[in-house]
């Protein structure tokens, strides 16, 4: 369940943010390349929302700084 | 001399048929009374589906919202939730999400005052009103929009009113709280509109509704006497400016506060 979770994530995070599905590793953090800013958080925060069918609260909005932390977070709505 | 290069310059294909909201779905709260209810209404009648907010379920509104829904031929979902429960209000908007159905617009209506001059206001009573006034509205526009977000387009109606715009003598906590829902939907404006929402607020004057019925006959004729037009306003005459602003109409607005007032001064 958690590669399937890493695998439909990565191309959650691709398509959310027009970023090549091979860059996206743990280490991809909020504002560390210029597709992933404050505008393209909330876009990419709606994509996972929609994927994995979960509603999201505003705290872990906030703390979704990174690729791993994403993961973290669908897993707890799971 | 701008060029406008992405401007449109032709009425919506929606528009060719005679209801403004043909199709589309709102959440509207509030819809128990007053304003809420001829809003929930006017959206029927002019083609919306709704889901239909309200805090606490009752078979007459339940019987209302069934009638609603017969005669326009749309669907008309009663939803309840406290407002004052933050985890109430996300499961109400998690089953609004679990219904697959794109959201258009959210209509911001429920409200409450606790009318009192400055030195008889207390803490409990400014947190009460900015409680169900304030926090509640934003924490459902952030919910929503974020579905919003997905389809590229929808929009949000704040009810505020002429007492956030101008301020009123023994409504310090009801004035605030509109206040402040217009800085919201201001910098929701800003903030939302390269992702296709619209955020705009309506500020009614003295509109004929319960919150008013308890307001002493010679302070309200002196409000009244206060309008161009000279008499109350009428909740559906409110439900009418919201509805052209969850229109295709209102296209080209965002920011926007509208005051419904008869023209007071």
């Amino acid at each position: 369940m958690i590669d399937d979770n890493h695998t439909k994530l990565a191309a959650v995070f691709s398509e959310a943010l027009g970023v090549d599905v091979g860059t996206i590793n743990d280490e991809l953090s909020y504002n560390s390349i210029p597709e992933w800013d404050s505008v393209a958080h909330m876009a990419l925060v709606a994509a996972i929302e929609e994927a994995f069918d979960i509603m999201i609260d505003t705290e872990d909005v906030i703390d979704m700084s990174n690729f791993a932390k994403a993961k973290e977070i669908v897993r707890k709505y799971q | 001399m701008l060029v406008p290069s992405a401007c449109k310059n032709t009425l919506p294909n929606t528009l060719e048929s005679t209801l403004i909201l043909n199709q589309k779905n709102a959440v509207i709260t509030g819809c128990l009374r007053g304003i809420g209810r001829e809003t929930l209404a006017l959206f029927a009648e002019q083609g919306a589906n709704v889901w239909a907010c309200a805090q606490a379920a009752d078979e007459e509104f339940e019987s209302f919202c069934g009638e609603l829904a017969a005669k326009h031929g749309g669907w008309v979902k009663p939803i309840y939730f406290d407002l004052t429960d933050h985890d109430a209000i996300k499961g109400a908007m998690r089953s609004i999400q679990m219904d697959k159905k794109p959201v258009d617009c959210l209509v911001n209506v429920a409200g409450l005052t606790r009318d009192a001059l400055v030195h008889m206001t207390t803490m409990d009573q400014l947190r009460q009103v900015f409680d169900v006034n304030l926090f509640a509205q934003v924490l459902i526009t952030q919910y929503l929009t974020k579905l919003m977000v997905r389809q590229k387009r929808g929009c949000v109606i704040n009810v505020a009113s002429i007492s956030g715009l101008d301020g009123n003598a023994g409504q310090l906590s009801y004035s605030a709280s509109k206040a402040a829902l217009i800085g919201v939907t201001k910098t929701l404006s800003r903030e939302l509109g390269e992702l296709g929402i619209r955020v705009n607020a309506v500020a009614p004057g003295v509109i004929d509704t319960e919150m008013n019925a308890i307001v002493p006959r010679d302070i309200l004729a002196s409000r009244v006497s206060r309008t161009s037009l000279g008499r109350l306003g009428g909740p559906r005459e409110v439900a009418g400016t919201i509805a052209f602003l969850a229109s295709d109409l209102s296209e080209y607005m965002t920011g926007q506060v509208i005051r419904i007032d008869g023209g007071m001064n």
